[in-house]
């Protein structure tokens, strides 16, 4: 008996989570295609098919350069992902697999790394930039995010736990640490290579602090400043049209990481985090 | 440092030794020069910039210590801190404890389909842009015409002013936040939960512990080295809030849900007084990195490593 009660308020537990945790994007969703306003603010909320319109996704195009947002998100967190990769797996490898001096001081740095995040550095960075004449360009978004401790701190994990053997038969075989890297270590470093990309990723997608920073060009900002800019116009304009906006911006993510989302539990399970 | 150093003689069954060294600049060279440019110069500027008075306009002049001066009898920069401490400690409490239990519920047997599921709706938050879920949420939270005080107001509690009032407007920024984390932390502990040998529990069941010792004599200290992972990532996380607070109340009403980063951004680039923000910015590493030392500290009385 206590045992199917204890079953019962688990998944009674499960749902709730679960319905807490989706119901603002059903709602939003809702919202997107709703025709009135005042429907929307109809509590409790209602649904009825009858209602539904493709009309506010054409708003939003029409009060703030929607694509632009988007194509310069993904500029910048395809850019930063790419460079991560290959700046935290080569780093990954060599603290994981070669034999170095100082090797245990530069691994303390690279840990020691995550206690200076880009907030506490991002008044030099904007100088730097602006000396540089890249502010209000791309590349002082994509710049300070290539390096990342925790990165490299994760693939030395996943590579530790990579069994010798193989890399043991491709030295017989005459490869070098970069012939081994590139044959051997990469190919069986899918996931969490992947995992690394989806969090590199969506932190790089959703930051606001940065282009809020650099940018003042309106052509040039990212979509989380763009969304802001669109709820700005929504105080005095429609609920619809910046439920669309949201709406736009969360399809593209859904999509990578309900394709990824596998591969990282798969990896972390893996990879064992551990300090 | 030293281990690092193999004399040829001890070098392995019998390989010949090798030399990394080259290969391993080689192989750092990226991550190097990425750290040295964006990481420890801009960190070396911010102490340069921390003893100088500098605005956008002109190259600045050295004042010596006056930012610090000021830093301490910044009474509103202290309140700032104690508002940011408040927020983000909860925050990783929520993490670190309603994540742990809903990671051990999901332990529970059922459909792989169900599981995955859960799973991928704890998750997705965390995958959604930090300005789009505070959006998302000034609705939900807007007093009158909010879901969530409907909600309230049908299970018969009072509307609550969430993003207006000062006791409210930080649960606003906490709930917000942990609702958008909260799958990562989940997502960690499956993998340790994963990894602790289902032998240990089945000899547990047959000596006859049940669940809440199994829990506490065998989860617990074998998931101790997640948990202090957690730990770790989540209060350098939370400490580091900004879109929240900036997108769902804009710090207020007065200063109660404003961050600290929120606080050096409006120093920075409101008051363009980049001097004082960088004063503030070094103080921000030190809390960061006293806090971690800290953990590492106590975490030698409760972690447990094989």
């Amino acid at each position: 008996m206590s045992r199917i009660l204890a079953r019962v308020a688990t998944f009674a537990i499960l749902v709730l989570a679960a319905l807490a945790i989706t119901a603002p994007f059903l709602w939003i969703f809702r919202g997107a295609f709703s025709a009135s306003d005042a429907e929307l603010y109809k509590l409790p909320p209602t649904f009825s098919p009858d209602n539904l319109t493709a009309a506010n996704f054409g708003k939003v195009t029409d009060q703030v350069p929607y694509f632009r947002f988007f194509v310069n998100s993904i500029i910048v967190s395809t850019t930063i992902t790419a460079a991560q990769i290959v700046t935290c797996a080569t780093a990954g490898y060599a603290f994981a697999r070669l034999r170095f001096r100082g090797k245990g001081m530069l691994f303390a740095i690279v840990i020691g790394s995550l206690m200076i995040p880009i907030q506490v550095t991002i008044v030099p960075l904007f100088l730097v930039m602006s000396k540089l004449g890249l502010t209000n360009t791309l590349w002082s978004l994509i710049l300070p995010g290539i390096f990342s401790g925790f990165g490299i701190f994760l693939l030395r994990q996943h590579f530790l736990a990579l069994p010798y053997e193989l890399e043991e038969a491709a030295k017989i075989d005459g490869a070098g640490h970069f012939r081994t890297f590139a044959r051997v270590i990469l190919p069986l470093s899918g996931p969490s290579i992947a995992t690394l990309g989806i969090l590199c990723f969506t932190y790089w997608w959703n930051d606001l602090l940065l282009p809020l920073v650099m940018i003042s060009d309106t052509d040039r900002q990212t979509l989380p400043v763009g969304l802001v800019l669109l709820a700005g116009r929504f105080s005095t304009g429609s609920l619809g049209t910046i439920a669309a906006g949201i709406a736009m911006a969360i399809v593209p993510v859904l999509v990578v990481f309900i394709a990824a989302q596998r591969y990282i539990v798969q990896s972390i399970a893996s990879s064992g985090l551990k300090l | 440092m030293t281990q690092d150093v193999v004399p040829p003689a001890v070098h392995g069954r019998g390989k010949p030794p090798r030399k990394d060294g080259l290969a391993a600049l080689a192989f750092l060279s990226p991550a190097i020069v990425t750290f040295l440019v964006f990481v420890l110069a801009p960190t070396a500027g911010v102490l340069y910039l921390s003893f100088y008075d500098w605005n956008l306009l002109s190259d600045g002049t050295f004042v010596g210590t006056d930012n610090f001066d000021r830093l301490v009898h910044d009474e509103r920069l202290l309140h700032v801190y104690g508002s940011t401490a408040y927020m983000a400690l909860a925050i990783l409490a929520v993490n670190v404890v309603v994540g742990l239990l809903l990671a051990v519920l999901l332990e529970t047997r059922m459909p792989r389909w169900l599981r995955g599921f859960f799973r991928l709706s704890f998750l997705f938050p965390f995958v959604v842009s930090a300005s789009a879920v505070a959006l998302i949420w000034r609705f939900l939270l807007n007093k009158d015409l909010g879901l969530v005080n409907y909600v309230l107001g049908v299970i018969g509690l009072d509307r609550i002013d969430w993003l207006g009032s000062s006791a409210w407007a930080p649960v606003s920024v906490i709930v917000v936040n942990s609702w958008k984390t909260i799958g990562f932390s989940i997502l960690v502990y499956i993998a340790g939960l994963q990894a602790i040998p289902d032998v240990l529990r089945e000899a547990a069941i047959v000596d006859g512990a049940n669940a809440w010792t199994r829990f506490w004599r065998i989860t617990f200290p074998m998931l101790s080295p997640t948990i202090f992972f957690l730990v770790v990532i989540n209060t350098i996380n939370s400490f580091q809030i900004f879109a929240e607070p900036r997108v769902l109340t804009q710090g207020g009403p007065g200063d109660a849900s404003r961050t600290i980063v929120e606080y050096l951004y409006d120093r920075a680039f409101g008051d363009f007084d980049l001097g004082y923000a960088s004063a503030i910015g070094i103080t921000f590493m030190l809390v960061l990195i006293a806090l971690t030392a800290i953990q590492f500290r106590l975490s030698r009385r409760w972690t447990f490593y094989e």
